[in-house]
């Protein structure tokens, strides 16, 4: 099995490697220091697995596998100590190790790896995943955005609405426009209702970058954002939503 | 309520004095019965003082009445209308009592008190009676509103003291998990390497422990003391992150033996490393500075940061801790800065620079 180690420590990465070089069939393709190098060596190097740590400069362990997404390989994600990351794992039946990792640990979670590859297991939804690890009532802080080989991190303060265009979002901030495939619904889920509102079924605003709201038709009105040129429709629900954020 | 004894009897030098100020009305009582009519002072006296006695004894009831009819809260009718009516029970069995004991005493001392006297008497026992019973009440209201103003300032100061200790407990109950797990980590990692290395990282995490530990039970320790905490707990921390942490101590000398709350330094360092450097792919360096000036001591920790760092959960805990932990224990005297900058994190804590007690 070919294996890619994540991790930032130094140590520890030289500690999993120690043990796996002692272990038949196991072979370490790579090593990973942080997030961007574990998305760009995954790609490249296409492991059949995966060692994670949950917590990393940058881009943690569960964004890293949303970043992959269907190129991900299988994995075992590796914490010291987080509670809802402990039960994500637990909810999603993926296999974690703890730090400091046991090796018959180690090897008994190579071992149920080997056997969902043959079995062809699908991995979990990384971004079900991170949902689930996420504190309860804590909402998304920023949005992972891949623009070829280059990962774009936008802090959802930046965020000024978000538009559904067929598969894709467009996420516009300060002027510009970036695209990532997910479904409104489920961005819709993840950020702070309290600041994004559902307007009309394909907009979604920072109320935040809101400067008035106009009438355009019979039960449709148009939001005009703080840039003063910006217009986005608003539905009938989508302005009772308004009226009930904003009173 | 608190305590159901009545405050004057439960203690014998309130009762005394209680009595002393009954047997002062007693005297007045006996001066006015001496002065209206042609009874000597002294046999007025006999007469008067077994009286004040009485109604003294009988004044200590107020306190249960007090006890149910609180001055704030009780509707003014019904504490007057009460109160007059205990009033009037209590004084009819006082005046009735001073007859009984006026006609005793004319049986067997006839000279003791004469005619005019206990003709007039009636008014004067009512009208004597009625002052001393509301001396007496108001006297028991401003007892009861003492002891419990005495007591809250009791209870405030315990609480403040509980509330302490909690934070220290806390403090010490707050020693990171991660940082337990991934030390062992790195040991775990250092025995196939590097043996010496995993020795004596072994050592510095006992070091650690059981320096964290003693510190905890006291109320002020040296600097130095705190420092040692801090470079063990950065030493074992630059093993497991390698070139990445780098660390820096800029201390004066003068400054060693200069009495610090335990435990103030420590949380400041290590958010400077878990919630600073660890989110650098580059790594950082954590300084630690601490100098004197003008009768202060100045702490300073400052550590690189990463302005996308997603907001850590519980970074503030630990350096809010150390913020109300000073100012309960310094209040004015001390004060600390916080300099949150896009890259730069920087907590400079002023505290009143004294010498820490040896031992």
């Amino acid at each position: 099995m070919r294996i890619l180690i994540v991790d930032d420590e130094s140590l520890a990465r030289a500690y999993l490697a120690e043990q796996l070089s002692g272990m038949e069939n196991m072979e370490v393709v790579g090593q990973a220091a942080n997030g961007f190098e574990a998305v760009k060596l995954a790609e490249e190097l296409s492991p059949d697995l995966m060692l994670l740590d949950v917590q990393m400069p940058k881009l943690s362990g569960f964004e890293v596998l949303e970043l992959l997404a269907e190129r991900a390989p299988a994995v075992v994600f590796i914490t010291a100590h987080d509670e809802f990351a402990l039960r994500a794992f637990e909810v999603h039946a993926v296999d974690y190790l703890m730090k400091p990792v046991e090796p018959a640990r180690l090897l008994a979670a190579l071992d149920r790896a080997m056997e969902r590859l043959k079995a062809h297991v699908p991995t979990p939804s990384p971004r079900a995943l991170a949902e689930s690890a996420r504190p309860p009532g804590r909402p998304l802080e920023r949005v992972l955005i891949r623009e070829g080989g280059r990962v774009h991190v936008l802090p959802v303060d930046k965020i000024d609405f978000v538009e559904a265009q067929d598969d894709y979002l467009s996420f516009a901030s300060g002027g510009k426009r970036q695209r990532k495939q997910q479904t409104m619904a489920e961005i819709e889920s993840q950020l702070d209702r309290s600041r994004f509102v559902r307007i009309h079924r394909s907009f979604l605003l920072n109320v935040e970058r809101l400067a008035r709201i106009e009438p355009y038709a019979k039960d449709s009105w148009l939001a005009v954002l703080a840039d003063g040129t910006t217009r986005l429709p608003v539905s009938r629900t989508g302005y009772s939503r308004l009226k009930e954020l904003i009173g | 309520m608190a305590d159901t004894r009545h405050p004057i009897t439960a203690r014998r030098e309130r009762l005394l004095l209680y009595l002393t100020v009954w047997l002062g009305f007693g005297t007045l009582l006996a001066a006015v019965i001496a002065f209206r009519g042609e009874t000597a002072f002294g046999w007025a006296a006999v007469y008067a003082v077994p009286l004040a006695v009485l109604l003294g004894l009988q004044s200590l009831s107020c306190w249960y009445l007090v006890q149910v009819l609180p001055a704030e809260g009780t509707p003014l009718a019904r504490l007057l209308g009460t109160w007059v009516g205990a009033g009037f029970v209590l004084l009819a069995i006082w005046v009735a009592a001073a007859l009984g004991w006026a006609w005793l005493l004319r049986v067997s001392l006839p000279q003791a008190l004469d005619d005019d006297v206990v003709n007039g008497l009636t008014p004067l026992l009512l009208f004597s009676g009625a002052a001393g019973l509301l001396v007496a009440v108001l006297g028991h209201y401003m007892l009861v509103a003492f002891e419990r103003s005495t007591q809250a300032e009791r209870r405030a100061l315990e609480l403040r003291v509980l509330a302490r200790e909690s934070e220290l407990r806390s403090l010490r109950e707050q020693l990171d998990p991660h940082f337990l797990f991934n030390s062992l980590n790195s040991v775990a990692a250092l025995i196939g390497t590097d043996a010496q290395a995993a020795r004596r990282m072994c050592f510095l995490m006992a070091g650690f422990f059981r320096k964290s530990l003693a510190l905890g039970g006291k109320h002020s320790i040296a600097l130095s003391e705190e420092l040692s905490l801090a470079e063990t707990f950065l030493a074992i921390e630059e093993v497991r992150f390698g070139e990445r942490l780098r660390t820096r101590f800029d201390i004066a000398e003068d400054v060693l033996t200069l009495a610090v709350p335990p435990l103030v330094l420590q949380p400041l360092v290590e958010n400077a490393v878990h919630h600073g450097v660890a989110h650098l792919i580059e790594g950082g360096e954590v300084m630690v500075r601490a100098r004197q000036r003008e009768g202060l001591l100045e702490l300073l920790v400052e550590n690189p940061c990463d302005p996308e760092r997603p907001p850590s959960r519980g970074a503030g805990v630990g350096l809010q801790n150390v913020r109300s932990r000073i100012n309960a224990l310094f209040g004015n005297r001390a004060s600390v800065d916080v300099k949150a900058e896009e890259r730069n994190f920087r907590v400079s804590i002023l505290l009143p620079a004294s010498q820490a007690r040896a031992g």
